[in-house]
């Protein structure tokens, strides 16, 4: 292998129209104080135009010029010239040269991709006139708690969404109604449709009182244990969890007592700090329990090529690799991974910062976790254990884990990212632009991976937190205060609510990193409850619900579009972990790798449990889950794609599992009636003009229809 | 995964294309103003409609689709295409260590080997161009002057699935869109009743990698490569369930319609627009994909151009007519892996018996596409093209019979149609072919020069997503072979 290719260039072109024309928006609509502030409006310019060549990379920087600092930006350069000069635009050679005519000294050069309309030249001139002000980029400062926005609403998060909207003349939409705000919540924090008495019993209780009903039926979801495989398999997605070994022969593993671990943690609302910590260096805890030398499963999801002929060495340092990106945007939301190579273009983060956290994670042993029924998160879910002739009890179950050895490796810069080419040594460390690990010592050990975990989630860092509920945003609202959630970088979007994000986040670290508690304060706002039907006026005033003048409807997740079926047709088997199970898959459909392999279908309760519980070769994922964009766990996937495609269509009229579950929903209809069967599905009463085309069809088509409709896998 | 940034014009094209084709084609009983209404703005969500709409490439282009013959694991060109006299000379003798020294090769640590292998084929030159081609492929050599060699091309990336991930995706990473992916976003489909990008395979087994080898990475799925399958129903889930006949099915499809579209006009939602257009493909496709690969209708003498013996049989031969099929019904990229090519010198994978066995495989369908595609003046504005993941060494690898090991120094392909020079070969390869001496090519240049035959530009085609711009050639330079175009 030769080097790793990291893509990190940005031809921004594209970009940077698209910035330009939000930011036109915002400013045209007056949303923001005239003043101009560096984060949002001059350094996103500055990023997407400039920083390519004059930015953090040394190596690819031109004419000496760097304008991610101020004090490089303002100094004189070797040519005589001053980029900026603060408050004197005519004196600035950035100015003269973004306004050059001359195809020789415009910048940004003709060529590049990269171009500066109007706006934006206005945009730096101003900067510049008024002084060039500098700020730190926003994501490396910690989050500050400012004072909440006046408003009547007496939630926080109203105040704040509503302050941008009524800037903008605009209001929040009505409350949705009983029923969809009910399906909504439900599929939110457990994934799984209301049955008709959770429904019924939720209608009487909002005739009574609606805002003491809905709090009470988060709480019972909030307790539920579907809770936690709801937001399990959020996690599982960023965990790259699957149950094979990729690459070519795709064997299978167990690691399901892992993703069962994160269940029970869920459930249990272990503070997020501590789920950080146990996963990342549970085996570095003082007495390790168990449970703890389990958590650490997170980093054994990285595939094993077990292909004849491979370097095992340089297969190893791809999965340290891995572990090293999957940290980085996991927990910092940056692409750490692009310092793999050479120094980031943009992010002030050096190769050299990028192997000392690589150094943290070249030091384990890579082994299997033996456990007994006890020591799993579900005991009763234990296989049948064996004994051996001595009469002893051998584990039925294994899960992988990670072992710090006890002689460290050396570890090296690697020139290029190419692992035969060591550099520079270097030790475990922490990168620079943030804040430094505590090291109490004066001659301490070298740093550990618990060092690392515990600095991730420390009140100092000015990421995680801000990332985590981010991202809970994200899942609550289809898109997260930020955007581009897994890069807080300098190239990322600024947030759109700042003020809120930064609430939010101190917030959540003010009700100790609590998951549960951060869901209930959101899924209470009216932001959250307000009905997602976008009217033409709305679309015009806030086309893409930036200000989120409305809920947004968001298609379900593969998994849950296979729970949503299962449980309108009452077919479901509700039972929590346990080894992964063989639902019925369209023949052949795991025989397209090399390997061909079995799939041998499971039969009775198996057949029907939960989507998260299908068994994941990564290689062959199973057909119905990705056509709705599940992904196979090879990379961290921090947000799935929302396809919407005839794959989809077929895969819903004609597998096997779905018409199996349009039989069961048709029988429903039969002995329940039309009206029953359509509210399993969409939680609603059906229109007169719905129903009039339902009674036209036989039980099994209207089953089929229902089970197909946009709305029975759409959260609305 | 991030929704795409489609530039201003693509979003403007794509609206239009929509509003035509729901007017025109799909016939959606949506009031015109309503509709007209939720077409009119730009909003993010409109991206999702009609992802596969025909789109404007970014200047004039050269060819409109591609079919790539992917040799999948590696076919060795030294017995294929390039003749050394020189290595059949120093048969058996260590290659120079200035060939291998701070090289890297697969099995290093077990069967790799250094001494050179003479190959075992006697080799000629053919037609007017003089095309060295071994007798492994007599029907290949017949027609030399339609297509144009690569002997030069090189790979970063020598283990089987990284490998072809780094054909298909300019990288061995996974989760990166391919190749098939990039063009079908790049240019969308002018298939209305089949998948834009279609995958079909041959061989003992599937190639190594698997699903991720057509698989769309960053894009939205509906640019992923569809497999064929070559039993059962072509695309999964493609049949209606036992005992559902085609009445009842449409009757379910039409009531789905119905009820959609009322949530529409309920919700405003377009995404639901969508999806009534999905439901209406996924319908047409249960007749057009059967149609597509029931080929009983094709003459006796175009079977017979292709070498396909039992229409029935799932072969090579039969994927090559199904290609040509699928790009008369104008499906942008239909891409066929045969397996397996991986002669390394065991029992089952030797080059005494099993690269003519392979070589017969594919040797007179490869030969009938290009021919059964100009006749019918297809090859003009397709691109065929042939290649592995990466050759093999020059030097032998003796098991229980001979073989060669992975090699990404320099390999060949071949190239035809779509603007490619016939009868031309591009680069030299050393006295072993090992490596260039000319003309040195990496698999970046090929995706550029594939690019740019599409009207695309490599520089351009781009999307955001987890975090970075990501292109299929990358960061690193990439050029067009201009030299290899008319």
């Amino acid at each position: 292998m030769a080097k790793r290719d990291t893509r990190c260039r940005l031809m921004a072109a594209e970009h940077t129209r698209l910035l330009a024309l939000v930011m036109g928006l915002l400013l045209a609509s007056d949303l923001y104080a005239a003043d101009l502030d560096f984060n949002r409006d001059v350094q996103p310019i500055l990023a997407a135009n400039c920083l390519a060549c004059h930015g953090f990379d040394a190596e690819s920087r031109e004419a000496g010029l760097r304008l991610d600092v101020a004090e490089a930006a303002t100094s004189e350069l070797d040519s005589g010239a001053t980029a900026i000069v603060p408050g004197d635009p005519a004196a600035s050679e950035l100015i003269s040269r973004i306004e050059s005519d001359d195809a020789d000294l415009v910048m940004p050069p003709p060529g590049s991709g990269h171009s500066l309309n109007a706006a934006d030249k206005q945009i730096l001139r101003d900067w510049i006139a008024a002084g060039a002000p500098f700020d730190q980029h926003w994501a490396f400062v910690a989050p500050v708690r400012g004072p909440l926005p006046s408003g009547e609403a007496a939630h926080p998060i109203d105040r704040f969404i509503g302050e941008r909207l009524h800037a903008a003349g605009l209001d929040f939409a009505p409350q949705a109604s009983a029923e969809t705000l009910l399906r909504r919540v439900h599929l939110d924090l457990t994934g799984l449709p209301p049955t008709l008495t959770e429904l019924d019993a939720f209608l009487a209780a909002w005739a009574d009182d609606p805002d003491a009903a809905y709090e009470a039926a988060v709480d019972r979801l909030l307790a539920s244990p579907h809770y936690g495989e709801r937001l399990a398999r959020w996690w599982l997605d960023m965990a790259r969890y699957a149950d094979s070994n990729g690459y070519s022969i795709d064997g299978p593993r167990e690691i399901w007592a892992w993703r069962d671990w994160v269940i029970a943690a869920l459930n249990d609302d272990m503070p997020f700090d501590q789920f950080t910590i146990e996963q990342l260096a549970g085996d570095l805890l003082p007495d390790a329990t168990l449970s703890q030398k389990l958590a650490t499963g997170f980093h054994r999801n990285t595939a094993i090529n077990q292909e004849g002929g491979i370097d095992k060495e340089q297969f190893r340092i791809d999965s340290v690799f891995d572990r090293v990106a999957t940290t980085g945007v996991v927990w910092l939301g940056l692409s750490i991974g692009c310092a793999q190579c050479h120094d980031h273009k943009f992010d002030p983060v050096s190769q050299r910062d990028y192997y000392q956290l690589f150094a943290f994670f070249n030091n384990q042993d890579e082994p299997n976790l033996a456990l007994t029924a006890e020591a799993l998160p579900f005991p009763e879910t234990a296989p049948a254990e064996e004994k051996d002739k001595d009469g002893n009890i051998k584990p039925a179950t294994t899960s992988l884990v990670l072992r710090e050895r006890g002689e460290p490796r050396t570890t090296t810069v690697f020139v290029q990212g190419d692992f035969t080419r060591p550099a520079d040594e270097v030790t475990p460390d922490t990168p620079a632009v943030l804040p430094a690990l505590p090291r109490p010592d004066a001659e301490p050990a070298p740093a550990t991976r618990l060092d690392l975990a515990r600095w991730l989630v420390s009140p100092d860092n000015p990421l995680t937190s801000r990332v985590v509920v981010n991202r809970i945003w994200q899942r609550l609202f289809g898109r997260g205060l930020v955007e581009t959630e897994n890069d807080f970088g300098l190239m990322g979007t600024p947030p759109s609510h700042p003020e809120l994000l930064d609430w939010l986040a101190t917030e959540f670290m003010h009700r100790g990193w609590s998951l549960k508690d951060l869901h209930r304060l959101i899924v209470t706002s009216h932001t959250y409850r307000q009905a997602s039907v976008e009217t033409e006026a709305l679309r015009e005033a806030d086309p893409a619900n930036r200000l989120l003048s409305r809920q947004q409807r968001l298609r379900l997740d593969a998994e849950i579009v296979r729970d949503t079926g299962l449980t309108a047709s009452g077919l479901l088997v509700p039972a929590v972990g346990g080894p992964p199970v063989f639902p019925p898959i369209p023949a052949g459909a795991t025989a397209l790798n090399q390997v061909k392999r079995d799939w041998k279908t499971s039969t009775g309760d198996n057949r029907y449990r939960r989507g998260l519980y299908t068994f994941l070769y990564r290689a062959t994922p199973p057909p119905a889950l990705s056509v709705f964009d599940a992904p196979p766990g090879i990379t961290a996937c921090t947000q799935r794609n929302r396809s919407n495609t005839p794959l989809q269509a077929l895969a819903l009229l004609n597998d096997e599992a779905s018409v199996e579950m349009a039989k069961a929903l048709a029988a429903i209809v039969e002995s329940d009636g039309l009206e029953q069967a359509f509210r399993r599905c969409t939680a609603r009463q059906p229109e007169p003009s719905e129903l009039a085309v339902l009674t036209t069809l036989t039980p099994l088509e209207a089953a089929r229809v229902l089970l197909n409709l946009d709305e029975t896998i759409t959260r609305e | 995964m991030k929704p795409l940034h489609v530039s201003e014009t693509n979003a403007n094209l794509l609206q239009s294309r929509t509003r035509r084709h729901f007017f025109a084609d799909c016939g959606v009983g949506v009031g015109a103003m309503a509709l007209g209404s939720l077409l009119a703005d730009g909003n993010s969500a409109q991206a999702n409609s009609e992802p596969l709409a025909p789109k404007q490439p970014h200047f004039a282009p050269r060819a409109k689709r591609v079919i790539f013959l992917f040799m999948a694991g590696g076919p060795s060109q030294l017995d294929l295409f390039e003749r050394k006299p020189q290595l059949d000379a120093l048969n058996g003798q260590r290659i120079p260590e200035s060939f291998t020294a701070g090289k890297r090769f697969a099995f290093m640590d077990s069967s790799n080997g250094f001494n050179l292998l003479a190959s075992k084929r006697t080799f000629a030159q053919y037609g007017e161009c003089g095309a060295w081609v071994s007798d492994l492929l007599p029907h290949t050599a017949g027609i030399v002057d339609r297509l144009t060699f690569l002997k030069t091309c090189s790979a970063d990336l020598f283990n089987h699935a990284p490998a072809k991930l780094f054909m298909n995706t300019g990288t061995g990473q996974f989760g990166r869109p391919c190749m098939g992916s990039w063009i079908t976003y790049g240019l969308g489909s002018e298939a209305t009743d089949l998948p834009g990008f279609v995958v079909l395979q041959s061989g003992p087994r599937g190639p190594r990698g698997g699903a991720v080898l057509w698989g769309s990475g960053g894009l939205p799925s509906s640019y992923q490569g569809v497999p064929f399958r070559n039993t059962g129903d072509p695309i999964l889930n493609l049949s209606t369930a036992d005992g559902i006949d085609t009445p009842s099915q449409r009757r379910v499809v039409d009531a789905v319609r119905a009820l959609n579209e009322q949530r529409l006009a309920a919700t405003g939602d377009a995404e639901i627009a969508t999806r009534i257009a999905g439901y209406e493909m996924a319908f047409r496709m249960q007749t057009s994909a059967p149609e597509l690969t029931d080929i009983s209708g094709e003459t006796s003498e175009t079977l017979g151009l292709y070498g396909i013996q039992d229409p029935g049989e799932s072969t090579y031969a039969r994927n090559c007519l199904l290609a040509r099929r699928l790009v008369e019904r104008g499906v942008r990229f239909v891409q066929l892996y045969h397996t397996n090519w991986d002669h390394h010198g065991g029992p089952t994978e030797n080059l005494e018996t099993h690269l003519p066995q392979i070589s017969r495989e594919i040797d007179q369908a490869s030969a009938g596409l290009i021919l059964d595609l100009d006749r019918r003046g297809l090859l003009d504005d397709t691109i065929v093209v042939w290649g592995g993941e990466f050759g093999r060494t020059p030097m032998g690898e003796t098991r229980e019979s001979t073989g060669r090991n992975h090699h990404i120094d320099a390999f060949t392909m071949w190239f035809a149609g779509g603007g490619f020079r016939p009868g031309l070969t591009y680069g030299e390869t050393d006295e072993f072919g090992f490596g260039p001496i000319s003309g040195a090519t990496h698999v970046r240049d090929v995706h550029a020069t594939l690019l740019h035959q599409l009207g695309l530009d490599h520089h351009r085609l781009s999307i955001r997503s987890q975090g970075l711009d990501q292109r299929l050639t990358g960061v690193e330079p990439a050029r067009v072979l201009h030299e290899m175009l008319t």
